[in-house]
C-alpha cells in the first residue's frame, strides 16, 4: 500500500478518525501499532513474521543490553546488522530463480523471500533504540511502545529514520486540538505535489536513461535527463518524506526533517546536512563516531570519511555502483576537506554561486550510479555524454515540458522572495490550494518511490 | 494558527483551479493534442485522433516499424497510420473493427504477432473515451506551444525534403552493435503460440470487418538480412502465410533492399521509411485497382 494510492486515503482516514475517538484514547498506541501491522501486512503478509522477529529480538536484546551494555548491545547491533545483511546481500550469493537454493526448507523460504520493504529503515531504527536506551540507562519501555517506534507507519517504509530518543519521549496521549492541522496540510500537499507532479511526471521522461534506451538518446538528452533524475529524485524522496512527516503530525508525532534545499549547497559536507538528513544523522551518530570521528588525526578522518559514505552507498543496495557512488562522494568529502576554510573566507555572491553550482553538477552527475545499478551501464552513459550521438532516429524529448515539471523544485530551492518575506502570506493557502488541484490535474502515471526499493 | 480559515481558502484555491479547467475542458474538448513523452503516450495520441477526426480511406495498423513510416511520407490522400509503438497490430485492428464506420481499406502489418492485443486499451478506445476528464493546463500549455513550433505538416509540405531525403545516399550510421543485441533477442524468443494465437485473432477479425465492407490487406516490412533469417521473423512468416495462403490478400511491397537501412536491423531509418512508403504506396494504387 504507498502513499498516493486510494487504499491508503481510505486507511489512512479510518485509523485517524478512530485513532482521536474518546473512547478509545486509552489505546492509542495499540491502535497505531494493529494499523501499522496492517499497512506493512497489506499484500505480504508472509513479511509481518520477519518485521515480528526483527522487533521481538531486537526488544529483547534491549531488554538484556540494559543489564549488561557492553555484551549485549554488541549482540543486538549485530543481530540487526545480519537481517540486513541476509535478505539486501544474498542475492550475491544465489539465484532466486532456481527451484530448489538448499535442501533445507525453511532456509529454503527464507532465502526466496523477497526483499522485505523497508528493512534498511526499520534495522536502523532497532539500533538507533539499542544504542540510545542503553545509553541513558533509561527503563525498559513497554513492548507496544518499541513496536510502535519500529513500525510506525508513516516512516516505515522509507523513514525518516527517527532516533529513539527523539521519538520515544512523544509516546503519551494525544488530543484532537492538539493537532497542528495548517502545519500537516503544508506538508501533505507540498509531499504529493512533489511526488505525483514533479517526480512522476519527469520519471516518464527520465526512463529512457535506462538501458538500452538511453542508447536512442542525443549526446544533449542525456545530459538534460541527468538534470532531471537529480530533480526527479529530490522530488520523490522529499515528497514521501513530507508525506509522513504530516502525516506523523497529525497522529501527534513530529518527525525529523529529511531535506532541507540540498541542491544550493555550497559544499559536499553542506549536501549531507541537506540530503536525507535523518541517513547522515544516523551514519555521522552510530557509524562515523565510533570509527573516531575526525578525533585521531587528518588521515584517520579521511579514512573515516570514505568508510562511512562506502557503507552509506552499500546501505542503498549490493551493487557495485551503489558502492561507487558511495565511494565517490566520500572521495569529494576528502578533496574539499582541506580548501573548506580557505573557501569559507571568501564571501561573495558570485563565488558562493559557482560552489553552488560545483556541488550541484557533481552531486547530479553521481546520481547517474543511482539510475544505473549496473556497472557497465551506467560508464556507458556517462560516456555517451561526451561522445556525439549518430543514431538518426534520436527519442525527442520536450524541452518545455521538462522545464514546467521541474520548475517547482528549482522555485523552491532558489526561492521566491516575496513569499519568503511574507509579502505573499495572504496568498499562501491559495498556493497549496493550487497545488493540490495540480497534483490532481497532472499527476504523471503512477510509479513506485524510489526510496522503496532500499 | 487557527486551521479552519486556512483550510477554506486552501480548498477554494483548488476549487478555483478545477473549475477553471472545467470550464477549460468543456470550451477545447480534448481537441488539442497532447505532446507525448513515451510510446504510450504517443499510443494515446494517436487513438484518440482515429476517434475524433473524420473515418479516413485507409487505415494502417501494425508495430512500431510501420509508426516509422509517417502519414506525411504518404502522398495517398485520406489516409491514417494507426500502427502502435511497443503494440501489437491487432490492437489497432480491434480497435477499428469495434468503432461504427469502417475505412474502405485496412492494410496489417505482420511483422510483429508476438505480443498481445491491449485489452485495456481496445476497451478504452472502443466506448469512445479518447480524453482526461479535466483539462491538464501544464500539458494543454505545452501543446499549444509546440503545436505553434511544429504544425503538424502535410505531405505537399515536406515533397520536396523528402525528395532531396531519398536523392542522398544511404546511411552510413554504423548500427551493428544494436543489430547483433536485436538478433540475439529475435533469436531467443520463440512466438510460435502468441503468433498462431494472433493469426487466428486476425482471421476472426478480417471475416467480421469484410462483412461490414471494409477491406483488408496484410503486408510485411522488410528487416535487415540477418533480422529476417532469425528465428522470431522465420517463425512468424511460416505460420502468417500459413494461415493466410492467398497471394490476393498481401500487398507485396517492392523495393531495392541495397538502399535500405536501419537503425538496428529492426526499425527502418528515415530515409528508407521513405522509400518503403513509395514502395507501399505503388502496390496500394495496384491493388485499388485490382479489386
Amino acid at each position: 500500500m504507498t502513499f498516493t494510492s486510494w487504499q491508503f486515503g481510505i486507511f489512512a482516514a479510518i485509523v485517524f478518525a478512530a485513532y482521536y475517538l474518546p473512547a478509545l484514547r486509552a489505546f492509542q498506541v495499540q491502535l497505531l501499532v494493529f494499523a501499522s501491522l496492517f499497512f506493512y501486512g497489506y499484500g505480504q503478509p508472509e513479511l509481518l513474521v520477519l518485521l515480528a522477529v526483527a522487533v521481538f529480538g531486537t526488544y529483547l536484546f534491549l531488554l538484556l543490553a540494559l543489564r549488561d551494555r557492553q555484551v549485549w548491545l554488541p549482540v543486538g547491533i549485530v543481530f540487526n546488522l545480519a537481517l540486513l545483511a541476509f535478505f539486501k546481500y544474498k542475492l550475491l550469493f544465489i539465484d532466486p530463480a532456481s527451484p530448489s537454493l538448499v535442501d533445507f526448507a525453511p532456509l529454503d523460504f527464507l532465502l526466496k523471500l523477497p526483499l522485505p520493504i523497508g528493512i534498511s529503515f526499520f534495522v536502523f531504527h532497532n539500533i538507533s533504540l539499542l544504542v540510545d536506551l542503553t545509553r541513558q540507562k533509561a527503563a525498559p519501555p513497554t513492548l507496544t511502545s518499541v513496536f510502535l517506534y519500529i513500525i510506525f507507519f508513516p516512516q516505515l517504509v522509507s523513514g525518516p529514520i527517527t532516533r529513539a530518543e527523539m521519538f520515544m519521549p512523544q509516546i503519551k496521549p494525544k488530543y484532537f486540538a492538539d493537532i497542528p492541522f495548517v502545519e500537516a496540510a503544508k506538508w501533505i500537499l507540498a509531499g504529493f505535489f512533489f511526488k505525483l507532479y514533479v517526480a512522476n511526471n519527469l520519471n516518464e521522461m527520465t526512463s529512457y536513461m535506462s538501458f538500452p534506451l538511453y542508447e536512442t538518446l542525443q549526446t544533449q538528452d542525456r545530459w538534460l535527463l541527468v538534470f532531471l533524475y537529480s530533480y526527479q529524485i529530490y522530488a520523490d524522496f522529499f515528497g514521501y518524506s513530507a508525506i509522513a512527516i504530516g502525516l506523523g503530525l497529525l497522529f501527534g508525532y513530529r518527525l525529523p526533517i529529511n531535506f532541507n534545499l540540498p541542491y544550493i549547497s555550497t559544499s559536499f559536507s553542506e549536501f549531507w546536512t541537506r540530503w536525507h538528513i535523518s541517513l547522515s544523522t544516523w551514519l555521522r551518530t552510530y557509524l562515523y563516531v565510533p570509527l573516531g570521528g575526525n578525533r585521531h588525526g587528518i588521515w584517520r578522518t579521511y579514512l573515516n570519511l570514505v568508510i562511512v559514505m562506502g557503507l552509506g552507498g552499500l546501505w542503498h543496495g549490493a551493487g557495485f555502483s551503489y558502492l561507487m557512488w558511495g565511494l565517490l562522494h566520500g572521495l569529494l568529502l576528502v578533496l574539499e576537506r582541506p580548501l573548506l576554510g580557505r573557501m569559507a573566507s571568501i564571501d561573495f555572491a558570485a563565488f558562493r554561486a559557482a560552489r553552488m553550482s560545483v556541488v550541484f553538477v557533481c552531486v547530479t552527475m553521481l546520481w547517474i550510479f543511482f539510475k544505473l545499478p549496473n556497472f557497465d551501464h551506467a560508464v556507458g552513459y556517462l560516456t555517451g555524454m561526451f561522445t556525439p550521438s549518430t543514431n538518426p532516429n534520436p527519442t525527442k524529448l520536450f524541452y518545455s515540458l521538462a522545464l514546467l515539471y521541474s520548475l517547482p523544485v528549482m522555485i523552491q530551492h532558489l526561492g521566491f522572495r516575496p513569499l519568503a518575506e511574507g509579502r505573499l502570506r495572504w496568498a499562501e493557502p491559495y498556493l497549496y490550494g493550487s497545488m493540490a488541484a495540480l497534483t490532481y490535474l497532472e499527476a504523471g502515471p503512477e510509479t513506485s518511490f524510489i526510496y522503496f526499493q532500499f | 494558527m487557527f486551521a479552519a480559515p486556512w483550510l477554506v481558502k486552501c480548498a477554494a484555491g483548488a476549487a478555483i483551479l478545477l473549475i477553471a479547467c472545467g470550464f477549460a475542458t468543456a470550451h477545447f474538448g480534448s481537441g488539442l493534442q497532447m505532446p507525448a513523452t513515451t510510446t504510450r503516450d504517443g499510443t494515446l495520441i494517436t487513438l484518440s485522433r482515429y476517434l475524433r477526426e473524420p473515418v479516413p480511406d485507409i487505415v494502417l495498423v501494425g508495430s512500431s516499424i510501420t509508426f516509422r513510416l509517417k502519414e506525411e511520407y504518404f502522398a495517398t490522400p485520406r489516409l491514417r497510420n494507426l500502427a502502435l509503438a511497443g503494440g501489437s497490430p491487432v490492437t489497432g485492428l480491434e480497435i477499428i473493427a469495434n468503432q461504427p464506420r469502417l475505412p474502405r481499406l485496412i492494410l496489417v502489418e505482420v511483422n510483429v504477432l508476438a505480443r498481445s492485443s491491449d485489452a485495456e486499451l481496445v476497451e478504452r478506445y472502443s466506448r469512445g473515451d479518447t480524453g482526461p476528464l479535466l483539462f491538464r493546463p501544464v500539458r494543454a500549455a505545452v501543446a499549444a506551444y509546440e503545436q505553434r513550433r511544429h504544425a503538424p505538416v502535410t505531405h505537399e509540405q515536406v515533397a520536396l525534403n523528402l525528395r532531396r531525403l531519398v536523392e542522398q545516399p544511404p546511411s552510413d550510421f554504423d548500427s551493428r552493435i544494436y543489430a547483433d543485441r536485436a538478433l540475439q533477442q529475435f533469436n531467443a524468443e520463440d512466438p510460435t503460440d502468441a503468433a498462431r494465437f494472433n493469426a487466428n485473432r486476425i482471421a476472426e477479425l478480417i471475416r467480421v470487418l469484410e462483412k461490414r465492407g471494409a477491406r483488408v490487406l496484410l503486408f510485411e516490412l522488410p528487416y535487415s538480412g540477418p533480422i529476417e533469417s532469425s528465428r522470431y521473423a522465420a517463425t512468424i512468416r511460416e505460420i502468417i502465410h500459413a494461415a493466410f495462403p492467398d497471394s490476393q490478400r498481401w500487398l507485396p511491397i517492392e523495393v531495392d533492399r541495397g538502399e535500405l537501412r536501419w537503425a538496428d536491423g529492426v526499425h527502418l531509418d528515415e530515409r528508407s521509411a521513405v522509400l518503403v512508403t513509395q514502395a507501399l504506396e505503388r502496390a496500394l494504387a495496384l491493388a485499388r485497382t485490382v479489386k
